[in-house]
């Protein structure tokens, strides 16, 4: 009882909402081999869009070999594309850190100037009280660019989230979102990476997320040398680095995170306390 | 596109025979970004309150309410006893039956114990700021009609429609007073046992109130039990229900389960500290 009361006066920060976790299942095929089917659960008070189904593909051949199929969460990979809330999250990404160094003078920091340069009255000239005056040559700038000049602001919690599933979205349906089942590939050298990349058309840059930070050991090698090819870890996943590259190869278990994790800020009863407004020093 | 009628399938769909959206070719909504312009002079160049030309700048209004000499109407009369004791009244922010039955239909709300105060927080819907003398809520009657719960609630003031729709439905409704320190604890009690404060002792109301928590009518917490049961029926009868017998209910111990006056938090006693980081209960001997 009294657990019971403590826990129904605690804050209820769970959310009641049941995660969407993709169940997969290894069904054997026809011809011996056996498919991959990773089905998200029936939602029957939920979905009312039907989810995308993507193939799995491999990596551990140059060749394409479809081992089954993926169910995408349309809250996530189909959400509406808004190019503008993208638009923004590039511009939030490229400011927030940028700092201007350009700078200008003041009237007061040129040297010199520090005499009446003619009389007031009496020459027939205009009066001035300073040769490093904005209106001499030579002299300090008015409402110049002043250094350092910080850039940063915090975009709204979920104009970030929703920049996340809208360049999700935009990716799945210009076809540039490979699902693959795992990092695996037979050899460590650049060489098998670009050549798979150019036999299965993916553009030049390719941005491969897997699910946390410690890739297979061929893979980092394979793409350590090229520029072109990156490894990032779900919780570097960016609207920013997506876009920068043509394609976006997602692992099944990143798939799993990123859903698991979006919906969760899609779907979290206590959204209002992101929308305060961002403290510097909390 | 005609059999297309939701509008994320459109643009997706849209989207498959445009160029790849790429960091060059994305930018805002027409009209949407507006260039801040440096305007001239201390305040920007601009009009200093007075607005552009005309009567803004060059007559000389008076001020509101000013009668050029006569005594202004706003201070002819001394007395105004409308907002009298304004700033020392209680308020309580209101929570309609249809917004409480949305709360149950969407499971943001645990029927099994009392629902009280620190609940209806919990739900992240509704809050209230005791330092702006918000001292709870109150039931209104819009939705009564439709609502159709059987809870045991605990609120600060309730109408009579409201009352009556929670009974009819075999609920339980008691109303309840918190002082200013109790609510504190009240609408956050993680931060409050966080403190490592005793839970406090809930005031009696002040004299003002207490005849509205002694009143069986109004189902205080102070009022005599059997006084609520006849109250019950008289209100059935004004409403013309008939009154669920909760005394045969198989949940009657959950539905008639009140707290002591001086308690606050259902069955945790005042002067217990809760840890939060050891999982116990400090009880003093």
């Amino acid at each position: 009882m009294l657990v019971a009361a403590v826990r129904n006066s605690l804050r209820n920060l769970r959310i009641s909402a049941k995660r969407d976790v993709h169940t997969t299942i290894k069904a054997d095929t026809a011809g011996g081999s056996a498919a991959i089917i990773s089905k998200l659960p029936d939602d029957p008070n939920g979905l009312f869009r039907e989810p995308r189904q993507v193939w799995v593909e491999n990596l551990d051949t140059v060749e394409e070999n479809k081992l089954g199929i993926i169910e995408l969460h349309p809250d996530v990979f189909a959400a509406q594309p808004r190019i503008d809330i993208i638009q923004e999250n590039v511009e939030w990404q490229r400011k927030y850190r940028y700092v201007s160094f350009a700078h200008t003078k003041t009237r007061a920091e040129v040297r010199g100037g520090g005499r009446k340069p003619w009389p007031q009255k009496g020459l027939g000239r205009a009066r001035h009280g300073s040769i490093r005056s904005p209106l001499f040559r030579g002299g300090g700038v008015a409402h110049g660019p002043r250094s350092p000049t910080t850039h940063f602001y915090m975009l709204p919690f979920f104009t970030r989230v929703h920049g996340l599933t809208s360049t999700l979205s935009v990716k799945l349906a210009q076809d540039d979102l490979h699902i693959v089942n795992d990092l695996a590939i037979p050899s460590s050298d650049p060489k098998y990476l670009q050549e798979l990349i150019e036999k299965r058309n993916w553009g030049p840059s390719v941005l491969i997320v897997d699910e946390d930070d410690l890739c297979p050991e061929n893979i980092s090698a394979a793409s350590s040398g090229i520029a072109y090819v990156n490894l990032m870890p779900v919780y570097g996943l960016n609207v920013y680095s997506m876009l920068k590259h043509n394609t976006l190869v997602l692992t099944m278990s990143a798939v799993e995170k990123i859903t698991e994790r979006l919906l969760f800020q899609l779907r979290r009863s206590d959204g209002f306390k992101k929308m305060e407004k961002f403290k510097l020093d909390q | 596109m005609g059999s297309v009628t939701n509008t994320t399938e459109k643009a997706l769909k849209m989207l498959r025979a445009l160029p790849r959206v790429t960091i060059g070719n994305i930018r805002p909504n027409p009209d949407s970004k507006q260039r801040s312009k440096r305007g001239r002079g201390q305040h920007g160049g601009d009009k200093h309150g007075a607005g552009n030309k005309g009567s803004g700048q060059r007559q000389n209004f008076m001020r509101l309410g000013y009668e050029t000499g006569n005594t202004p109407f706003y201070t002819r009369f001394p007395y105004e006893p409308y907002y009298k004791g304004h700033h020392l009244r209680r308020e309580y922010r209101p929570i309609s039956m249809l917004q409480l039955q949305t709360l149950l239909d969407t499971n943001r709300l645990d029927t099994n114990g009392i629902i009280d105060l620190t609940s209806i927080c919990n739900t992240g819907l509704f809050s209230i700021k005791p330092d702006e003398r918000q001292y709870g809520f109150q039931l209104t009657d819009e939705g009564a009609d439709l609502f159709r719960g059987k809870i045991n609630i605990e609120v600060q003031y309730a109408s009579d429609e409201a009352i009556a729709a929670i009974e009819k439905n075999g609920g339980h409704i008691r109303t309840a007073y918190y002082d200013m320190r109790s609510l504190q604890a009240m609408i956050n009690p993680q931060k409050w046992f966080e403190k490592g404060v005793p839970i406090p002792k809930r005031m009696v109301p002040p004299l003002d109130a207490m005849e509205y928590y002694s009143s069986a009518e109004r189902r205080g917490y102070l009022a005599d039990p059997e006084e609520i049961s006849k109250e019950r029926l008289v209100l059935a009868q004004k409403f013309g229900y008939e009154l669920p017998k909760i005394e045969e209910d198989p949940d009657f111990e959950r539905l008639t389960a009140t707290k002591d006056p001086r308690q606050i938090f259902y069955g945790l006693e005042p002067g217990w500290v809760v840890s939060l980081k050891d999982k116990a209960i400090i009880k003093p001997k």
